[in-house]
């Protein structure tokens, strides 16, 4: 792309969020939703491929249609509240059009049909972006109307949301794929814990986005987008099959990485509540996450996996991409449980 | 009066099909037209005369309807089972069926077979024809659909073992004063269904090459592939690529890699290529337009996919910025 146009891309994307975040004013929040809709569709059609282009389309018409029905449940609450401001979400049925609208810009079941579409549609970088930076201002629109979300609702999503992530991801060798389901299960723990205690719902968010965030950076430098292409790289890059071992295995939950901890505070959590049965479901189904993430494990670094051709190894290619942050990334991804006391204490 | 041959092979029908086409096409109308138009395809694409003269074509057409309906009468002892209800109930059982299917097969794998099988595979056949189940999978068209005067059917060949796709083709142009050309037959797969008439489309990203084992009399043919997709414009985007046979009496393998079809859209080659993505196929289709008027056989033994180890080239054709500056602003 055009540098020029990479830069008010880029700018408006972020300019977008950070209007949506910080506003107060249902106009403003929905005016930094439509900057980051309208930004980032140039980015997902940006090889101009027929697929891509498709992506793009399905994006545009799911965000457009949340972006109308937040207007409209912030007109209704105008109407009957004579209230503009965000946390000032009185009137249910606006509350409950808000909650929907959020849910599809948030790619959560039942309206999260686009996610894997969208994301296998366009290339790792963009995939990267839609899956982490535009959960931000869904997600923070949702923490203001935390008090007037119905109960019974979010949580039903949350359920199927982590069902359908598990169940959809079981099959798939593409890994953009595999990444949008792990999406959709993690925005169903984050759902489930919204109502009892938002700050865990952001340290969720947080973590999840350290998690993607470093495992699209090894997906960018490797250059695999599925499956059999990431049963080679343990030859050319053997420290980044490591690293997506324990980056895997930490999204999975598994202690005593990272990932144990928002899965073992929202499961406090609920129980605190006496919400078990959810609770033991939940746990029940973040087994199938799992179970995909040690596949990919076992194809990429525990396993020399058989391959249907002679050549067991690729040819390194010097790639440009950086790897930012990255070792940040996954010392925190392997390390940070020890520090979950002071995060009981600070909630 | 015209209804009878209908209704007694709709009742014919019964036995194979969920539920009498006639009464169907009677009642539902499109809904269940796809139940329908197999079985009475089936009479109309498989005459037992080939290559007839136009002028006999439509006697021909209409005479093995006759004679289908004549053997169809059943016997006065015999009572034809036709029930609405029961057919409505079998076609709700048998969706349901197929939905615990699809959740079954996705426990086990991709396609209902473990992860590893599929990963591993390499060489796949996709389409075969050994019966007349297999030819239910196909659709032939031709311009007679525009007002031309090609014609085109599909039967099973000897012993059962292939397919051949015949029949003549005409250049004549339509004469409705709006077509200048016109001229083709083809051969096109149906889209294959889930539970509740979903689409479902094919994977082929672990393969690279696509394999037809066909014996022609030495027409050009081109093979389309089209890609599953939700959005109404892109039906008319194919990709395409040439098959040439030969005429001889020896079967040709044709292998053509993905690599090398090309991108159209609205039937005109774009200039803007892209490569063909290979996990959504949706449908492949075989056409005749090589402008020589005249009859047409191909015979075909199987269609599959394989991976080619010694093909490493992506994609064959680049765009230039030359002709579409856009791509490269």
């Amino acid at each position: 792309m055009n540098p020029l146009a990479s830069i008010i891309m880029s700018s408006t994307l972020i300019s977008g969020t950070l209007i949506t975040l910080i506003s107060s004013h249902w106009l403003m929040a929905w005016m930094g939703l439509e900057m980051n809709m309208f930004a980032i569709i140039p980015m997902i059609m940006k090889n101009n491929s027929p697929r891509a282009i498709e992506a793009a389309m399905k994006y545009f018409l799911i965000q457009a249609s949340a972006s109308m029905l937040l207007l409209m449940a912030a007109s209704l609450n105008f109407m009957y509240s004579g209230q503009w401001t965000l946390t000032e979400m009185n009137v249910s049925m606006a509350s409950l059009i808000m909650l929907i609208a959020m849910l599809m810009k948030l790619g959560m079941a039942p309206f999260h049909f686009w996610v894997p579409e969208v994301t296998q549609g366009t290339v790792l970088l963009t995939s990267l972006i839609i899956l982490t930076w535009q959960k931000l201002a869904p997600l923070a629109i949702l923490f203001q109307i935390t008090p007037s979300i119905n109960v019974n609702i979010i949580l039903t999503t949350a359920i199927l949301s982590i069902l359908i992530g598990g169940w959809g991801g079981l099959n798939q060798t593409q890994l953009r794929k595999i990444m949008a389901y792990s999406s959709i299960a993690h925005m169903g723990w984050m759902a489930a814990v919204m109502i009892y205690n938002p700050t865990l719902m952001l340290l969720n968010l947080l973590l999840y986005l350290i998690f993607t965030f470093s495992a699209f950076t090894i997906l960018i430098k490797c250059s695999s987008t599925s499956t059999s292409m990431l049963t080679m790289t343990w030859n050319s890059y053997p420290l980044m099959v490591s690293i997506l071992l324990i980056i895997l295995l930490s999204m999975g939950g598994l202690p005593p990485l990272t990932g144990f901890v928002p899965k073992w505070l929202i499961i406090y959590e609920l129980i605190k509540n006496t919400n078990i049965a959810m609770t033991l479901t939940m746990s029940i189904l973040a087994l199938l996450n799992l179970f995909f993430y040690l596949r990919l494990i076992y194809a990429s670094s525990l396993t020399l996996f058989p391959t249907s051709s002679n050549l067991k190894f690729k040819w390194k290619i010097n790639t440009p991409n950086k790897m930012y942050f990255l070792p940040t990334m996954v010392s925190i991804s392997l390390l940070f449980l020890p520090v979950s006391p002071m995060i009981l204490m600070l909630s | 009066m015209a209804l009878a041959p209908k209704l007694l092979t709709g009742i014919h029908g019964l036995g194979k099909c969920q539920m009498p086409s006639a009464i169907s096409c009677l009642f539902l109308g499109p809904r269940f037209a796809g139940y329908c138009s197999s079985s009475l395809q089936k009479t109309a694409a498989a005459p037992n005369k080939a290559l007839d003269p136009q002028g006999k074509s439509g006697r021909d057409l209409q005479s093995p309807h006759r004679r289908e309906a004549a053997l169809d009468i059943p016997s006065p002892d015999e009572k034809p089972e036709v029930s609405f209800d029961k057919a409505i109930r079998d076609e709700i059982k048998d969706h349901f069926r197929r939905l615990k299917d699809e959740f079954v097969n996705h426990w086990i794998g991709p396609e209902g077979r473990p992860l590893h099988e599929v990963m591993l595979e390499q060489a796949k056949v996709v389409w075969q024809f050994r019966g007349k189940e297999d030819l239910d999978k196909w659709v032939v068209t031709s311009d007679k659909t525009i007002g031309g005067r090609s014609e085109v059917f599909l039967k099973m060949g000897k012993n059962n073992q292939s397919a051949l796709l015949y029949g003549n083709l005409s250049s004549e142009a339509p004469l409705d004063g709006d077509s200048g050309h016109s001229g083709y037959c083809a051969m096109i797969s149906r889209v294959p269904r889930g539970s509740f008439e979903r689409k479902k489309s094919y994977d082929w990203s672990q393969f690279n090459t696509l394999y037809l084992r066909v014996r022609g009399d030495g027409r050009p043919w081109m093979v389309n592939l089209r890609e599953d997709t939700d959005i109404i414009q892109k039906h008319n985007q194919m990709y395409s690529y040439f098959m040439f046979t030969r005429g001889g009496p020896y079967w040709q393998e044709v292998k053509i890699p993905f690599s090398k079809f090309f991108f159209s859209n609205q039937g005109r080659i774009r200039d803007a290529q892209f490569q063909l993505l290979l996990d959504k196929i949706s449908s492949i289709g075989l056409t005749l337009a090589d402008k020589v008027d005249g009859p047409f056989f191909l015979e075909i033994d199987f269609i599959g996919v394989f991976t080619d180890p010694a093909h490493t080239e992506e994609f064959a054709y680049e765009n230039s910025p030359a002709l579409n500056p856009r791509l490269f602003r």
